[in-house]
């Protein structure tokens, strides 16, 4: 990496009331740049995205981005600095039609920041008019894709982006992944899909009982070196 | 024929005032969750808004910007000093604006006495409408009253900030993710419904007695009337005042005003231990 990285998370902890979940995770991640986070269920990682983004407080350590610290600053003003997030769960506002998701949190209503997207997931350019609540699980996970990958942001946080998507669609994120490296743009990525993680990460961090127990910038071999750790 | 029409816009005036009443409860209640027992008091000090301005020798219009400053004003104060502590604890929010509604009527009543006030009527006499003369400024009334209803309808479905509410209603953490300033917005959600009941104290005030206690009827019906009508929908809002309004018009028709009470009190009891989400729901 060269330069100073786009976000630095620096000996982050936190977690819920006095349950420690995440301690000590520590990443550096420059634009045009992927960080994959993997591990089991329930070891910390969509807290440790939540840290990141500004929905829980850490106890400890410091999130900086663009070379501001922002760790005690809201989750909205991190957004509006251009941290798009797409969580794992509550993915998409129900209540809301399509284009209303992807536009709710722009000064403007134009959904011509999507075009490429629409390009490549159709199905949502033709449903803008329906309420979010009536798409499939796999289809809102697309929908919170597509508006955490609005143009404007540089820093794209993705929380098990593949669950309940089919094969083909996977393709298409991981495609959309990788043309946003070239714009420059960086991911986190909390996946358990290792054929994601394997296709997009520059690097990669397991994670278990909330600390980071491997990392790797080695891309060969990835998916296998990651299998057999996870079945440790 | 006559009493038909008398009674039709007897049901549509109660009706009409009723939603007018209960709206800023519903935006404080029924979209942040907020027990405001302060509630009838901001309408209360909208009414008393109108009496300063009458005493002032003003016009009665006036009024309606001096009830909406006031009311916004201390609902921004009682917002930022109490409330924003308080969100999505609803029960300590009915507390501490119980609290409040006691300052308030108190405070209103060492500074313009406990007795009853009149406001002159700015629009007085009868119009003649489907064969009855009907008073004017009802009429007049009602007219704003569906305006207002109206444009705040197309205004909530379409615009941008409406769209973040309902967003930061549904789903706060994901609105606050995706830049949204929740605490902002919910700020604002505030005053404007706190402040939409000043603007029902000022428009009823001239038919209605105004004194401090006075907020303490319209706290109850808007609980009533949220209860039949459901939370959160502008439909539930309606249906609930037609139905309160409409029982308690014609049950005091028939038998007398206690009765009327009685009865809206017991088709709340009913809606609350049968369907406690209303007839129209969020959820």
């Amino acid at each position: 990496m060269s330069g100073a990285p786009l976000l630095s998370v620096e000996n982050l902890s936190g977690g819920y009331g006095e349950i420690v979940v995440v301690n000590g995770f520590s990443l550096d991640l420059a634009g045009g740049e992927v960080a994959c986070v993997t591990g089991r269920n329930g070891v910390g990682k969509s807290t440790l995205v939540r840290l990141v983004t500004g929905s829980l407080k850490p106890s400890s350590g410091r999130v900086v981005f663009r070379g501001r610290d922002l760790t005690a600053a809201p989750a909205h003003g991190r957004a509006r600095q251009g941290m798009g997030y797409a969580p794992q769960e509550g993915v998409v506002f129900d209540n809301l039609t399509v284009a209303e998701n992807l536009t709710l949190h722009h000064k403007d209503r134009s959904l011509e920041r999507y075009g490429d997207l629409f390009t490549a997931f159709p199905r949502l350019s033709e449903r803008l008019t329906q309420r979010a609540g009536t798409l499939s699980g796999g289809e809102k996970k697309i929908l919170s894709f597509c508006r955490a990958l609005a143009e404007d942001t540089v820093l794209v946080i993705l929380d098990e982006p593949t669950e309940g998507v089919q094969p083909e669609n996977i393709a298409l994120m991981a495609e959309a992944i990788r043309r946003g490296k070239e714009t420059g743009r960086a991911f986190l990525i909390v996946e358990q899909n290792l054929s994601l993680v394997e296709a997009v990460a520059d690097a990669a961090y397991l994670l278990d009982h909330g600390e980071c127990v491997y990392s790797t910038t080695e891309r060969d071999g990835l998916r296998a070196r990651l299998s057999e750790r996870l079945q440790l | 024929m006559e009493l038909v029409a008398t009674y039709g816009l007897n049901f549509a005036y109660s009706t009409a005032t009723l939603g007018l009443i209960v709206l800023g409860l519903a935006v404080v209640f029924g979209l942040l969750g907020v027990m405001n027992m302060a509630h009838g008091e901001f309408v209360m000090l909208g009414a008393y808004s109108a009496l300063m301005v009458q005493q002032a020798g003003l016009p009665y219009v006036l009024a309606i910007p001096l009830a909406l400053f006031v009311c916004g004003a201390f609902g921004w104060l009682i917002e930022w000093s109490v409330i924003r502590h308080l969100y999505r604890r609803p029960f300590d929010t009915f507390l501490a604006t119980w609290g409040i509604a006691i300052l308030m009527r108190k405070g209103v009543e060492v500074t313009f006495g406990r007795e009853y006030q009149s406001i002159d009527q700015s629009l007085p006499g009868t119009v003649e409408f489907f064969g009855i003369d009907y008073p004017a400024y009802r009429l007049v009334l009602m007219a704003l009253i569906v305006a207002l209803f109206a444009g705040l309808f197309v205004w909530y479905q379409r615009s941008n900030t409406g769209a973040r509410i309902k967003a930061m209603v549904e789903n706060p953490e994901l609105a606050a993710a995706v830049g949204i300033d929740t605490a902002r917005l919910s700020r604002a959600t505030f005053i404007a419904g706190v402040a939409t009941a000043g603007l029902a104290g000022v428009l009823l005030a001239p038919l209605v007695r105004v004194e401090p206690y006075m907020g303490l009827d319209y706290l109850l019906n808007s609980f009533f009337i949220l209860v039949v009508g459901g939370l959160g929908t502008l439909e539930g809002l309606l249906t609930g005042s037609g139905i309160i309004g409409g029982a308690d018009v014609v049950i005091s028709a028939i038998f007398d005003k206690t009765a009327g009470y009685l009865g809206v009190l017991t088709i709340s009891i009913l809606f609350l231990w049968l369907r406690p989400d209303g007839i129209f729901s969020r959820r």
